[in-house]
């Protein structure tokens, strides 16, 4: 037909490479790129116990405390983990399926855990006295903290539910509890998984919240080595037994989601789904989710107010002297959250459109290997990573580049989950329809997927921002020396008696967070033009 | 000229055959349906010729030119100049009906607009639709901003994929001759994949019936109904009643008589392939004897045979009804008459069986007669 000069800018001969599997060769490529770099500080690491040798390894572990700390991060995440998948999952059900009164307040407040700074709650819960200290306080600051991953993800797999799987379960004279267990769970265990996933493996390298609460595991055993012995290869040691528990607790979590990949929305009938009534169970349900608003956010604001105004003469003279350093330290904290957060979407981005666009085996494995960065703690990562810049790139070394390097690689796992879970719901229908019109993969990806999945990725960079701004263990390695965040900062001053002088940087950080998990709850996991609200 | 040409595609997903060297051609200026069940294929097939999807073995030529060839030669869809209207349109969301349409045009093509109202003008739509949000168009108004999307960047072929799924029959009858009525406007050389067989010999000026993945026969649509190449395809294509036979001398007897054959040079056992309209019925003058008896008549077809209507399915035009032959064998045939001259349930009646009909040597055939 019309083969004539309007078609002939199609007709240039370039041919799409593809790599092993059909995959895309530039994606590919840049994915294996991502999964390499973030998987790099587990490399170093290996290779400097290995150079110890492996009989120092093993030696690492034959004192007894070693081992009774090891069973102490075990044991604070088997509890602490379960109890993050029921909180997240209940909040995400009542929130999304039920006329809940004030729902939108509950969706922030069950955001906003994720982006308050651990460091702050937690000593937010350690200055509360010794009940919240120790064991207990471990495993509940984990679960409140880190629910909000399965709410976010569980929300958004519920959101995207056909409703007609529902009705038709209904019909079949199920119940809404049997409902709930045979049909809906089913479909939500991708999502709770995931999220329960991250919360396990954070869990294990967490070091900030458990010296607030006293709280001794092997993590912390691992900074007191190297504070002790200032010995990388120590530390190094130690912190396989922590990758071994990593990559045994990614293939546990491969086998148990088997071959259910995450939830696929369905592009069919998109009707609103009905909420269930709570009727009678509104007051029990409404007293669950203050009491987790006070325990996760009430507990570190709380504290916080009351350390203004417990700013008295001493305390108000710290806080006077210390005020000039707040807005250059905002300045720095935003500046570094800013470019972490686009760092890590860059890495992030070519591994969520593999998962979500050429889902297989290779795809799945470079995701998963981003998932090495929960392998080691935050202060063994930046010591590899300031080792490797002061051998093979002396320019990097003490830079503020290396720095947000590290924090970008720290929070890619978090950057991908929160891509795919948009990149997911867009259809590929509309990225062929736009290929058949004679768009290039790139012009594709800009001229649709971005704009489409634009909420979704505002997320996954705010997510990121907020977790640079809550991180301590990086900066306090790699941060230059003549710079200095609200963390470190507030840091410094909370080690002193006068709490006030922390309040203001404390307080900074906070109404970060909020503002960040505003955007959170309105954004994460959104496609823009599907779905009102 | 074959704008479309498609020679050996095969393609197979771990192991399990999807394709198989399938050859097609689609004449310029023509609409060609692929025409097959859900799993025969088809889907592959579009997206092989697409570019989505990259075959194992074979070559696809748009143009004459050598588009995919197994192995050597990949052109990335986007560099095919083949337009594409997806199930359900898979209209931007993010974009008002005109940037959708105008999506595939050159920017200075996209500002001017003149093509993007044209291509509205050429699916029934004006232009007052340019502005609206994808989503506030009704069904049948997205397949139609779809296709003038697919259409507007003059695509050498547009490949249709189920675009009328989901409407229903009014909006689907009056969507469908929107589109033939576009197509033929631009004079497109066009593919269309369906399930369905009236969509199918509606639109196709030629249907190309899809199988396990294997091109079962490609004709022009009433060559295809009247002379399918096996009863499954005899069945797949429209209602067909199947009787036992035994042929000889360009003529087949059979529970409903002695019938002239399309197909000659069959001899022995065969099957009888006689759709529901071929069979004509009188009131049965209630004269004695079992079966067929004989009756010459000019068209060659001899024998008027006696059966109970035995069920009634009314369409409004037209009324299918089930009859059970009253001769030793008991079988059971379907036929279509007009929605007005049916005879009711338990009625005697005689039939007649109208035009040749096509045989099939038994041995070839699948299954027993409906």
């Amino acid at each position: 037909m019309l083969a004539g000069g309007a078609s002939a800018h199609w007709l240039r001969s370039r041919r799409t490479r593809r790599g092993p599997g059909g995959l895309p060769l530039g994606l590919l490529a840049l994915s294996v790129v991502a999964a390499l770099v973030v998987a790099l500080p587990v490399g170093v690491t290996i290779e400097q116990a290995l150079e110890g040798g492996t009989a120092a390894i093993a030696h690492s572990l034959d004192a007894a405390s070693p081992r009774t700390l090891l069973l102490h991060s075990v044991l604070v995440a088997a509890v602490a983990t379960p109890l993050a998948g029921l909180l997240g999952l209940s909040a995400a059900w009542f929130i999304e399926r039920t006329r809940l009164p004030a729902r939108r307040l509950w969706t922030l407040l069950a955001v906003a855990p994720l982006t308050m700074p651990l460091f702050v709650t937690s000593y937010a819960w350690a200055t509360l006295g010794t009940l919240l200290q120790g064991f207990l306080g471990a495993a509940g600051i984990i679960a409140f903290s880190y629910y909000p991953i399965v709410f976010l993800l569980a929300a958004g797999a519920l959101r995207g539910m056909d409703p007609a799987l529902e009705e038709s379960a209904r019909s079949l004279g199920l119940n809404t509890r049997r409902t709930f267990f045979r049909v809906i769970l089913p479909q939500l265990r991708p999502a709770l998984l995931g999220g329960m996933l991250m919360v396990v493996l954070d869990t294990l390298v967490e070091f900030d919240a458990f010296v607030a609460l006293k709280y001794q595991t092997f993590t912390v055993h691992i900074y007191a080595q190297y504070e002790l012995s200032f010995s990388a290869s120590g530390a190094a040691a130690l912190s396989m037994f922590s990758i071994v528990l990593c990559v045994l607790l990614l293939f546990a979590e491969s086998r148990l989601r088997g071959g259910a990949n995450y939830t696929r929305v369905s592009h069919g009938v998109r009707r609103p789904v009905t909420r269930y009534r709570l009727g009678r169970a509104t007051l029990p349900v409404l007293a669950g989710f203050v009491a987790g608003a006070v325990i996760s956010v009430g507990i570190p604001v709380g504290t916080l107010v009351y350390w203004f105004t417990q700013s008295s003469s001493a305390g108000l003279s710290g806080a006077a002297a210390n005020v000039h350093f707040l807005g250059p330290a905002t300045v720095t904290s935003v500046l570094l959250g800013v470019a972490g957060a686009l760092l890590a979407l860059a890495f992030a981005l070519p591994i969520s459109l593999l998962v979500v666009r050429h889902s297989g085996r290779m795809a799945t494995l470079l995701e998963r290997s981003t998932y090495l960065s929960f392998a080691l703690p935050d202060l063994v990562a930046a010591i590899s990573l300031a080792y490797v810049a002061s051998h093979y790139a002396p320019g990097l070394y003490e830079s503020v580049v290396l720095l947000v390097l590290a924090e970008a690689m720290l929070f890619v796992p978090f950057a991908v989950v929160a891509m795919r879970a948009t990149l997911g719901q867009i259809e590929p229908a509309l990225e062929d329809s736009a290929r058949s019109l004679g768009l290039g993969p790139l012009r594709t990806f800009a001229r649709v997927t971005a704009p489409l999945a634009r909420p979704g990725m505002a997320a996954a960079g705010v997510l990121v921002f907020a977790f640079v701004l809550g991180d301590l263990g990086t900066a306090q390695v790699l941060l230059p020396p003549n710079l200095y965040t609200l963390g470190t900062e507030f840091q410094a001053n909370s080690s002193t008696v006068a709490f006030a002088a922390a309040a203001p940087f404390a307080a900074v950080l906070v109404g970060l967070s909020m503002a960040a998990a505003a955007v959170l709850m309105n954004r994460f996991g959104r496609v823009r033009g599907l779905e009102a609200g | 000229m074959a704008e479309l040409v498609c020679e050996g595609v095969a393609k197979s997903y771990r192991g399990r055959e999807v394709l198989g060297d399938v050859d097609l051609d689609v004449p310029t200026g023509t609409l060609t349906a692929i025409l097959g069940a859900s799993g025969s294929g088809k889907t592959t097939l579009l997206r092989v010729i697409m570019g989505f999807v990259e075959a194992d073995a074979g070559r696809v030529t748009v143009g004459g030119e050598t588009v995919a060839e197994a192995g050597r030669v990949h052109l990335a869809a986007d560099k095919r100049a083949i337009g594409y209207v997806a199930q359900e349109g898979a209209l931007f969301p993010h974009l008002s009906a005109g940037e959708n349409v105008g999506f595939g045009l050159g920017r200075s093509e996209r500002r001017q607009g003149a093509r993007i109202v044209q291509a509205l003008e050429l699916v029934g739509l004006d232009a007052s639709y340019a502005p609206r949000p994808s989503h506030e168009l009704s069904g049948g108004e997205q397949r139609r901003v779809a296709l003038a999307r697919a259409l507007a960047p003059r695509p050498r072929i547009v490949l249709l994929d189920e675009p009328f799924s989901g409407l229903d029959a009014g909006l689907r009858a009056e969507t469908r001759e929107a589109v033939l009525h576009a197509l033929g406007e631009e004079q497109a050389t066009a593919v269309l994949v369906t399930h369905d067989q009236a969509e199918a010999l509606s639109m196709g000026h030629e249907v190309a019936v899809l199988r396990g993945g294997r091109l079962a026969q490609r004709a022009a649509p009433s060559e295809l109904y009247r002379t399918p190449v096996d009863t499954d395809v005899a069945r797949f294509v429209g209602e067909a009643n199947i009787a036992a036979g035994e042929a000889s001398g360009g003529r087949v007897r059979c529970a409903l008589g002695r019938l002239k054959i399309v197909n000659g040079g069959v001899e022995g056992p065969v099957e009888v392939l006689i759709r529901p309209e071929q069979i004509e019925l009188s009131a049965s003058a209630d004269a004695g004897g079992d079966g067929a008896h004989g009756r010459e008549d000019g068209s060659g077809h001899d024998h008027a045979v006696r059966a109970r209507v035995t069920e009634h399915v009314y369409y409004g035009a037209d009324t299918v009804l089930r009859l059970t032959l009253e001769d030793r064998s008991h079988t059971v045939v379907k036929a279509r008459v007009s929605g007005q001259e049916a005879p009711a349930p338990g009625e005697a009646v005689q039939l007649v069986v109208r035009g040749p009909v096509v045989v099939f040597p038994a041995q070839m055939s699948r299954t027993e007669s409906t």
